[in-house]
């Protein structure tokens, strides 16, 4: 059953990811991107990380394509307004991601080993909120605090550059 | 470790001194927090320990290599108060400039590739909004979109690599990932040397070698001036630690898979940047190539696994640190001048302010690797360590490379003392000329003391 | 009490920080605080050099030795330098001459370059050259001591073209610093050697074993040196830049080419004595180009009419009696007559110097004379000078000569006679010169005379000092047979010690008291000689055209400039010319050019990669990843 799930999952996942790619109208590519999201949101509850599935869902496919819609809504692209790209290099473009993907798909070969090593034997509430505010907040709380950091240099910066200026010669 | 804290403490101040309307002596207290910070640095020197579960490390390598954030930091902050004072975004740029070196202290300390994800990100995101920072110049914009846009991407490579390697060794601590791979050798899966590559894409991103540099000359070249020399001072030596510390220290045993990678990718650097900037005809343009060499030299060292080599690395970012803050100082007082950077806004410089001139002068010969300055001896010595590990082809084109390097290293110099058309004197403040005629010294100093920076760090 | 190590890193300190501070402001500082600034820093660096002198005397007499490490230099594998000093009796003594006579002469300057327009670039130049002269002879090793060597030439050069404008002072420059050249590239090569030889270039390493090493690569050694030490010391056959050297300004003559850098040479020698006392066939090369230079130098002196000249002819002729000295083995005797020699020839240029100023620039000896009564000090001070060059009792010149003398009397009577007769010309060249400048009637144009006027304060005192250390110098080292200790011997001899193995041959005092009575009666006749010819008959020399025979050939000086201008110069030029017309152009330039055109053309091409374009860029990038990827998945690297 859930083999079966994973399978149907992962289907869903890569058709959408690729009509993300291939749909000429930029409002369908988001909304196929969300579907991506939630199939991968599904992969997360698969492997017991309720947590990780939520956040995901709530963060991407809520508030970060809401904000993409709105930007592409504001840009009005739309099939009339797209730079107009060379055949060749369209071309390259697909040789070189297509080479790209087979290389890490064969170097990944070898992830069967994975199960022989520690790494390998995870438990399975790992993925649960308890365990990981657990571990957020004892083992991993300096790299949870210092990313307010993070948040607070990456809204200065956008403060900084949306904020109208007064004088005009910089 | 307190020189993180206080470090992090300066940035939320300038921005609280925007709500409290405190911005007259922000400028200082910044510079002075900052020797504060090096201070608390000094404190921890000679002690090695470990913060907040082992996230953090503060061992001789990672206080020294603070000292010299810190230290870089003063000298820029005191070179250009007015890309500050009486500006707009005084605060906002302050906080950033100071985000960005928590970043790049977390860098050189990190003892969990999560802190070392996260310090990238600080510095990148800060740096990103810092280059596009003159909103009204189309260069700037187009700089920070660029930087923005690929340093995406090289950190998606990063964060892909860390995820491999945790999934063969089960850990982000450095140390529990050398324990582990010294302890299967054999059995390590080929996914995990795919992580390291990876890693090694993003990290060479961010150090900017060839080939993923492309991003460097632009974005060098459009960024604001100052900024500029942040990136190739600042930020250039908490790349390098990073760079060092992952490659040199956590992948120490299975160093030998990626060290064939390096080698071609040092003969890469070398050979496209110093030859590509030979054809500059921009002071700044030609400076952004000059720093991707120097990464080159750099690697250079890196690979011949010299004992000494973190002292000499520590000595070759310090000495070019130095003599590229004094050459972007001097720039950028000649582009508030002129409005230009380009090789004719340095011509009769002599003329029009003999002390910039000697200055610039002594800097670029240093950068040329001409004796008895700071940057000979960082070559040298490098060149000597790649000798002794028999790298003799590599050392023979960082040679060929490096005296195509005095070539244009020097047009600016010839520029500089040919007579003048216009007779406008170039103004220098006193703080200026007082923190260049410090750095000047310095560029000697180090030139004559090497052995002593050396022993730091041995 | 101080730290004795800090003092001493401060003595060449000063003089440096001295120059900085009046070199950066060289437009801006007045001319008084430029004084005070140098005269200060060297006074201060005197007195630092007496207390470590002092310091070392208060040390049992095996232990007079200070060695500090100050920073290693440069470190690799096989090759380690260390800034570091090294203070044992020979280089106190050096100390001392350098920063007291050095002191003299820069207060001297004070009001002879008074009104000059380069005043604060003077003493700035001054105060470098003497910071190097300081690391010459305080360097540990034969690194920094090289460092030094090449220091004060290339302030020798900046100092004679001082006077830029004046196209043969630069001539004059340019010879120095190239004749400086040839001598430094043996001084190179014999450095080289000893590092591949000893493993180290540490002086006490390398003294530690000298014998470990084959006396033939010994003797490679010591010669290459001692060609250094014929550049800077002006010996056969790379003399002639310091006649010329005079045209710098007075006061550099003094210090740099009489008292103190051109007998770097000698120092240098002496510091090696331990490798040089192990091979006898330079030390007579040093004995016979000693005394060559000693006879020939003397000669030219006794026709030329340039005051300057003649000194600095003495200079050289004097120089060649040191390295006498050190040939015979008799280094302490070398050192004892530097010093008195450093003394009485900064007196003497000194002395000329006033004369010069006081006749507005007038340096031929025919336009003087009767200045006796109008430069009263002037004339004490000179004629003391005179007497102790001379070598009249009990004069400083006197002690030292004698030593060498009997030195040379004991070796082979026949050195002797030709050190003798070369010190008797010296005898009469200085009386001569003596008489000619300040006796007879004045000869220089009325107006001149009229506002004649003696040397200023600034200037008197150092010809005071300087008088009565030429008449006292000498009795540091007074012999036993003329009842006192040779001080100085005994306090060099540590120094010396291993050198001891040259055999010295010791004199009955009977032959001793009979040679120098010998000596002083035959100095005594050739006074009077003088005294009679240009004083009693009032002769004038006269001038180039009237000149007969041996005259002219000694006034030219035995056509010696003329003679390497052809064999040596035109045939330069003509290879160079050879050389830059056919090699150069169609070779060297040629390929050279090509290569430029490579790099320039392959950055041409490269640059336009750099399109800008970011989907360009992230293109090379992806294929960059995958070249990696492959390249490593194919070589096998990655574990499997």
């Amino acid at each position: 059953m859930i083999t079966n799930l994973f399978y149907f999952l992962s289907f869903v996942a890569v058709l959408s990811a690729l009509m993300v790619v291939f749909s000429r109208n930029p409002v369908y590519s988001v909304l196929y991107l969300i579907i991506t999201f939630f199939a991968i949101a599904g992969h997360y509850v698969l492997m017991q990380a309720e947590f990780l599935a939520v956040v995901h869902v709530i963060v991407y496919a809520g508030a970060i394509m809401v904000l993409f819609l709105y930007v592409i809504m504001l840009l009005n692209l739309n099939r009339e307004s797209e730079p107009h790209k060379s055949n060749i290099l369209k071309f390259a473009a697909a040789i070189c991601s297509g080479l790209l993907l087979v290389v890490l798909v064969g170097s990944l070969r070898g992830t069967e080993l994975l199960k022989h090593s520690e790494a390998g034997e995870v438990s399975s509430t790992m993925g649960g909120v308890k365990n990981l505010g657990k571990v957020l907040f004892t083992d991993f709380l300096f790299p949870f605090e210092i990313a307010s950091v993070l948040l607070l240099a990456a809204m200065v910066g956008v403060v900084m550059l949306a904020k109208a200026e007064k004088k005009t010669n910089l | 470790m307190n020189a993180l804290l206080i470090v992090c403490g300066l940035g939320f101040i300038s921005l609280v001194a925007e709500i409290i309307n405190l911005k007259k002596g922000l400028h200082i207290a910044i510079v002075l927090g900052l020797v504060v910070a090096v201070a608390a640095v000094i404190g921890d020197w000679n002690t090695s320990a470990t913060f907040f579960n082992n996230m953090l490390i503060f061992d001789p390598f990672s206080v020294a290599f603070t000292c010299l954030i810190i230290v870089v930091g003063i000298f820029w902050f005191c070179l250009t108060s007015p890309f500050f004072i009486g500006e707009s975004h005084q605060t906002d740029r302050t906080a950033l400039i100071i985000f960005t070196m928590v970043g790049g202290i977390m860098m050189v300390s990190f003892h969990n590739m999560a802190i070392l994800f996260l310090g990238i990100e600080i510095l990148s995101i800060s740096l990103y909004v810092l280059a596009g920072s003159h909103k009204e110049s189309f260069f700037s914009n187009e700089a920070a979109f660029k930087y923005f846009i690929m340093g995406s991407f090289a950190t998606g490579f990063l964060l892909m690599g860390i995820a491999l390697v945790y999934g063969a060794t089960g850990s982000f601590d450095t140390s529990e990932i050398t324990m582990h791979i010294e302890g299967h050798k054999a059995g390590l899966p080929g996914f995990f040397y795919v992580g390291i590559l990876l890693m090694l894409v993003g990290l060479a991103f961010k150090i900017s070698v060839v080939p993923f540099h492309f991003w460097a000359p632009d974005v060098y070249a459009g960024s604001p001036t100052m900024i500029t020399a942040f990136m190739s001072t600042v930020v250039k030596i908490a790349a390098v630690g990073a760079f060092y510390k992952i490659f040199g220290l956590c992948f120490f045993s299975v160093q030998m898979s990626v060290l064939p990678i390096i080698q071609g990718i040092i003969i890469l650097t070398l050979l496209v940047a110093n030859i590509i900037a030979v054809y500059q005809n921009n002071v700044k343009r030609m400076l952004a190539y000059s720093s991707i060499a120097h990464v080159g030299y750099m690697l250079l060292g890196f690979i011949s696994g010299s004992v000494k080599f973190e002292g000499i690395l520590f000595f070759y970012l310090a000495s070019y640190a130095t003599t590229s803050l004094i050459a972007f100082g001097i720039l950028y007082a000649i582009e508030n001048a002129k409005g230009s950077t380009s090789i004719d806004a340095v011509k009769g410089l002599y003329n029009q302010n003999p002390f910039a001139a000697t200055c610039m002068t002594i800097a670029l010969l240093s950068l040329a690797g001409i004796p008895p300055f700071a940057g000979f001896f960082s070559k040298y010595l490098i060149f000597g360590s790649a000798i002794e590990a028999d790298h003799i082809m590599l050392v023979i084109v960082a040679v060929v490379t490096s005296l195509v390097g005095v070539y244009y290293y020097f047009k600016p110099i010839i520029y500089m003392f040919s007579p003048a058309q216009a007779s406008d004197k170039l103004y220098l403040s006193a703080v200026q000329k007082a923190f260049l005629g410090m750095l000047t010294a310095a560029a000697l100093l180090l030139g004559l003391l090497p052995e002593w920076i050396i022993t730091i760090l041995s | 009490m101080v730290n004795i190590n800090v003092l001493i890193t401060l003595i060449p300190l000063l003089p440096l920080l001295g120059f900085l501070i009046i070199a950066l402001n060289v437009h801006k500082i007045s001319h008084k605080k430029s004084s005070y600034l140098a005269c200060g820093t060297i006074l201060f660096s005197f007195i630092l050099s007496i207390t470590v002198f002092t310091h070392l005397l208060s040390l049992p007499a095996d232990q007079r030795v200070l060695s500090i490490t100050l920073v290693s230099w440069i470190q690799t594998s096989g090759f380690s330098a260390d800034i570091a000093f090294l203070i044992d009796p020979l280089s106190s003594i050096m100390l001392l001459i350098i920063t007291g006579v050095g002191f003299l002469i820069h207060v001297y300057s004070i009001g002879y370059m008074h009104d000059d327009a380069g005043y604060s670039r003077f003493f700035s130049y001054l105060n470098l050259f003497v910071f190097f002269m300081l690391l010459l002879v305080m360097g540990a090793n034969y690194l920094l001591m090289f460092v030094g060597w090449e220091g004060v030439g290339l302030c020798s050069y900046l100092l004679i073209g001082f006077w830029f404008k004046n196209h043969d002072y630069n001539k004059a420059a340019n010879k120095a610093f190239i004749m400086n050249r040839i001598g430094d590239l043996g001084l190179l090569l014999g450095v080289i050697l000893i590092f591949i030889n000893f493993g180290s270039i540490d002086y006490q390493t390398v003294f530690t074993n000298p014998s470990e090493v084959e006396v033939t690569t010994l003797t490679w050694i010591t010669v290459l040196l001692f060609i250094g030490a014929m550049g800077k010391s002006a010996q056969i056959p790379l003399y002639t830049w310091l006649p010329d050297a005079m045209a710098g300004p007075t006061p550099v003559s003094a210090l740099i080419h009489a008292a103190t850098m051109v007998t770097a040479g000698v120092y240098m020698v002496a510091r090696n004595n331990v490798l040089y006392a192990l091979s006898p066939f330079t030390l007579q090369l040093i004995l016979i180009t000693g005394l060559a230079t000693a006879l020939f130098a003397a000669t030219i002196a006794l026709v030329q009419n340039d005051i300057k000249k003649v000194l600095a002819y003495s200079t050289v002729s004097q120089l060649g009696l040191m390295f006498v000295a050190l040939g015979l083995g008799a280094f302490s005797s070398g050192i004892f007559h530097m010093a008195t020699h450093a003394f009485f020839k900064a007196l003497l240029f000194l002395g000329a110097g006033s004369v010069i100023h006081a006749l507005r620039g007038e340096q031929d000896i025919r336009k003087m004379g009767g200045l006796k009564k109008l430069l009263p000090v002037t004339y004490i001070t000179f004629f003391v000078a005179v007497l102790a060059i001379s070598g009249i009792p009990p004069f400083a010149g006197f002690f030292s000569k004698d030593e060498i003398l009997a030195h040379a009397f004991a070796y082979n009577p026949f050195v002797w006679g030709v050190a003798l007769i070369a010190s008797l010309l010296t005898v009469f060249y200085m009386f001569r010169l003596f008489y000619l400048t300040f006796y007879g009637t004045a000869r220089d144009e009325k107006q001149t005379m009229d506002h004649i006027h003696d040397a200023p304060k600034s200037m008197a005192i150092p010809l005071i000092v300087l008088a009565v250390l030429s008449i006292t110098g000498g009795f540091m080292n007074t012999p036993e047979v003329l009842l006192g200790s040779s001080w100085l011997q005994k306090f060099l001899s540590p120094v010396f010690a291993s050198a001891s193995g040259i055999e010295i041959h010791h004199l009955s005092h009977t032959t001793e008291y009979v040679l120098m009575a010998l000596v002083v009666a035959l100095t005594l006749v050739v006074i009077g000689i003088v005294y009679v010819q240009y004083v009693k008959k009032g002769h004038v020399p006269a001038g180039e055209g009237r000149l007969t025979g041996i005259q002219k050939v000694l006034y030219h000086k035995y056509y010696i400039d003329e003679f390497y201008d052809i064999i040596i110069v035109k045939p330069l030029f003509w290879i160079s010319k050879t050389g830059d017309t056919i090699v150069e152009a169609l070779a060297i330039d040629g390929i050279v050019n090509s290569m430029g055109r490579l790099v320039t053309g392959s950055s041409n091409v490269l640059r336009k990669l750099q399109t800008g374009s970011i989907g360009f860029y992230i293109f090379i990038m992806v294929i960059g990843i995958i070249m990696i990827l492959t390249l490593t998945t194919l070589t096998g690297v990655a574990g499997q």
